[in-house]
């Protein structure tokens, strides 16, 4: 199902060597929905506002309405803009991953919610070095050697700077303890 | 205090074997980390900044410098060498230095580029020294409202010059104004989009959201195409620099130096339009402007003196205003927050001995960087060999471990985390990520003193026009945001 998902969202996203024109657009769009976003649900509900102030321009909302304004202005300038924009994909920003890619970004994603998870009960040292070696592996690393020395050394030698001569007190985990 | 006595006081402060080998040592990282592509300055200054927790304050600093100063110069190596430029102000070097390395004469354009490098740091540091003193002293009458007119001005700049939409660095620059409003009112304490989450309350890391939008989408790039970095270095060739080439180029050094100085000295401009304007001068006045493009050397010398004039000059506004030059500074300005102290006119009364300190450091690093220099352009091999697809790894690990190290926080690491992903999505919808780091610093201070002119007031709006240097600063946001509006009128119409 995971598998799936993943082609599905890889084929809606295929287009991936976008031109100006629909860069401009899609952004357009993306900063109008935003800005109604912000103005009519995320303001109103998250921020608060105490009924005893006097003056509009000292209001906790006064700020977030006028960048949510100005966000909406620039949307609609892009969504303009769009419209003289060329529809030809610049060389230089041509995609040239191949059709694996979308599938070591969602791997990558997970790597990250399940470092979150893992930090406080693995500890950070242990966490750290299985996400060295997984995302050398996930990057396809032609030196599988190395990849595993580092993966152990790199977060090792930065636990002992930042625990011992840094002073940062570091996750340990509930399961093994470092020194 | 006198000028000896504030000199004295700095060479007090910095004569110390700590406060050189940091600075030594971060020149050493910067040229490294300028030197590999993808890396950038930004990142290495980035990930240096949480091993600054635990120094002294000045030690930290320079070591930061270092990085940065390092960054810009070794940015040119794989510039010359590779055709990829290590920072984006080194893309002008290209022009010239490549087709330089193309006919075996790299080592001559990587020593002119050194030459050049250090010339126009040394002139950007005295520009420093001499002006940023006087411009504190003269901010010293600044109030909120001069500041809200200043910060906006510098808001307007930073949206108008980043990269080839103007339109998206002024939405990069709100989506910035945005982030920053996260966390509890200024004014009432009240919530504002903290979900009811105290980790929220403080608003979010600023490490954490510069980390996750300059070193974590350089991982998830790598994970989208592995094998985009590979390409083929060039060998340094026989012929070096001489004397003569240098006196040759030396006019468009000093033009460029002065380029940079006054382009970095304006908050948000940057090195990379510095280094260009720089090129182009020396282009038109030249009397060898046909070779330019096809491997003149004086193209590289105005390129790298454009890029590395802005070096000493972004730290101008930092130090005498407290509103950052460039995206490094901004980066190094979380430094100076971590360690206590407020950049700014005040910082000129109540801790001139580290301005002074840093004053000296700077002068220092202009010999570092040559003596680093040196040796990095004939060590740049080893470095380009550096496996790409484990260095990414470590910048990961490397990211967990400083953003963690701010607050002993996992909470931090998660915002990362998120701000990695925030700005992937900029970089492949060609978002400049600049524009929203320094608008999430700015933000607060526009704010904060948007909020204190209103409320000395009585929130009467016409404080914001109260004097003639608010009128200065206001005048100067109309010209370039017509200025703005103008040139996207130009580019959109067909």
């Amino acid at each position: 199902m995971f598998a799936a998902t993943i082609e599905v969202a890889a084929d809606a996203l295929r287009e991936c060597s976008m031109s100006p024109k629909t860069v401009q657009f899609q952004l357009g769009l993306g900063a109008c929905v935003t800005a109604l976003f912000l103005a009519f649900v995320a303001i109103p509900t998250w921020v608060s506002s105490p009924s005893n102030v006097s003056n509009i321009v000292l209001s906790p909302v006064f700020w977030p309405y006028v960048l949510t304004a100005l966000t909406g202005l620039t949307g609609v300038g892009l969504l303009l803009v769009s419209r003289y924009a060329s529809a030809t994909v610049d060389p230089e920003h041509e995609d040239l991953s191949d059709g694996k890619a979308w599938h070591r970004l969602a791997t990558l994603a997970v790597i990250m919610i399940i470092t979150m998870f893992a930090l406080p009960r693995l500890g950070m040292v242990w966490t750290t070095m299985i996400v060295f070696g997984v995302t050398a592996l996930l990057f396809r690393s032609r030196h599988p050697k190395t990849a595993l020395i580092c993966a152990i050394a790199i977060p090792l030698l930065l636990y002992l700077f930042f625990a011992h001569v840094a002073g940062v007190a570091i996750p340990q985990g509930i399961f093994v303890r470092l020194p | 205090m006198s000028f000896v006595d504030s000199l004295m006081a700095g060479l007090s402060l910095v004569w110390s074997f700590e406060a050189f080998f940091a600075l030594f040592a971060g020149i050493c990282i910067g040229v490294v980390g300028g030197a590999i592509p993808g890396l950038s300055a930004t990142m290495a200054v980035a990930l240096t900044l949480p091993f600054t927790f635990a120094m002294q304050p000045i030690t930290g600093i320079l070591l930061l410098l270092g990085v940065y100063k390092g960054g810009i110069f070794g940015g040119s190596i794989p510039a010359i060498l590779i055709k990829t430029p290590g920072t984006p102000a080194s893309s002008a070097t290209i022009l010239d230095g490549y087709p330089m390395a193309e006919r075996g004469e790299a080592g001559r354009a990587l020593g002119m580029a050194l030459w050049a490098s250090c010339t126009a740091d040394l002139v950007s540091n005295l520009a420093l020294i001499l002006f940023a003193g006087w411009l504190a002293s003269f901010a010293l009458n600044f109030g909120p409202p001069e500041f809200f007119a200043l910060i906006l001005f510098s808001l307007t700049i930073i949206a108008g010059v980043s990269g080839d939409s103007l339109l998206r660095g002024a939405l990069s620059a709100l989506l910035g104004l945005l982030l920053a409003t996260v966390g509890l009112d200024l004014v009432y304490g009240t919530n504002r989009f903290t979900f009811g989450d105290p980790n929220m309350m403080g608003g979010l890391n600023f490490i954490a959201v510069l980390i996750g939008l300059f070193a974590i989408p350089e991982v998830i790039a790598m994970a989208w195409n592995p094998t985009a970095h590979l390409g083929k270095a060039r060998s340094l060739g026989t012929s070096k620099v001489t004397l003569t080439d240098y006196r040759r180029s030396f006019k468009s050094i000093i033009r460029g130096s002065f380029i940079g100085v006054f382009l970095g000295s304006i908050p948000g401009i940057g090195a990379a339009p510095s280094a260009f304007l720089s090129y182009s001068e020396a282009r038109r006045k030249s009397p060898n402007k046909e070779n330019f493009g096809k491997g003149e050397i004086e193209g590289v010398a105005a390129s790298e003196a454009g890029n590395n004039g802005v070096a000493g000059a972004t730290l101008i506004p930092l130090l005498a205003l407290g509103v950052p030059g460039d995206v490094i500074t901004a980066i190094i300005i979380g430094a100076f927050m971590v360690h206590g102290l407020q950049p700014g006119p005040m910082m000129f009364i109540l801790n001139v001995d580290i301005i002074y300190g840093l004053f000296i450091g700077l002068i220092v690093s202009s010999v570092f960087l040559f003596l680093v220099g040196s040796v990095a352009i004939r060590g740049f091999k080893f470095v380009a060999d550096v496996p790409k697809r484990i260095l990414m790894p470590t910048v990961l690990v490397l990211c967990i471990y400083g953003v963690f190290a701010v607050n002993n926080n996992i909470f931090d690491v998660g915002v990362m985390f998120a701000m990695g992903w925030v700005g992937y999505l900029m970089v492949r919808y060609r978002v400049p990520a600049a524009p929203f780091l320094i608008a999430f610093i700015l933000g607060p201070l526009l704010e904060d003193n948007f909020r204190q002119s209103m409320l000395m007031s009585g929130s009467d709006l016409m404080i914001l026009l109260r004097g003639p240097i608010t009128w200065f600063f206001w005048v100067l946001t109309v010209i370039t945001v017509v200025a703005i509006l103008r040139n996207v009128v130009k580019n959109t119409t067909p």
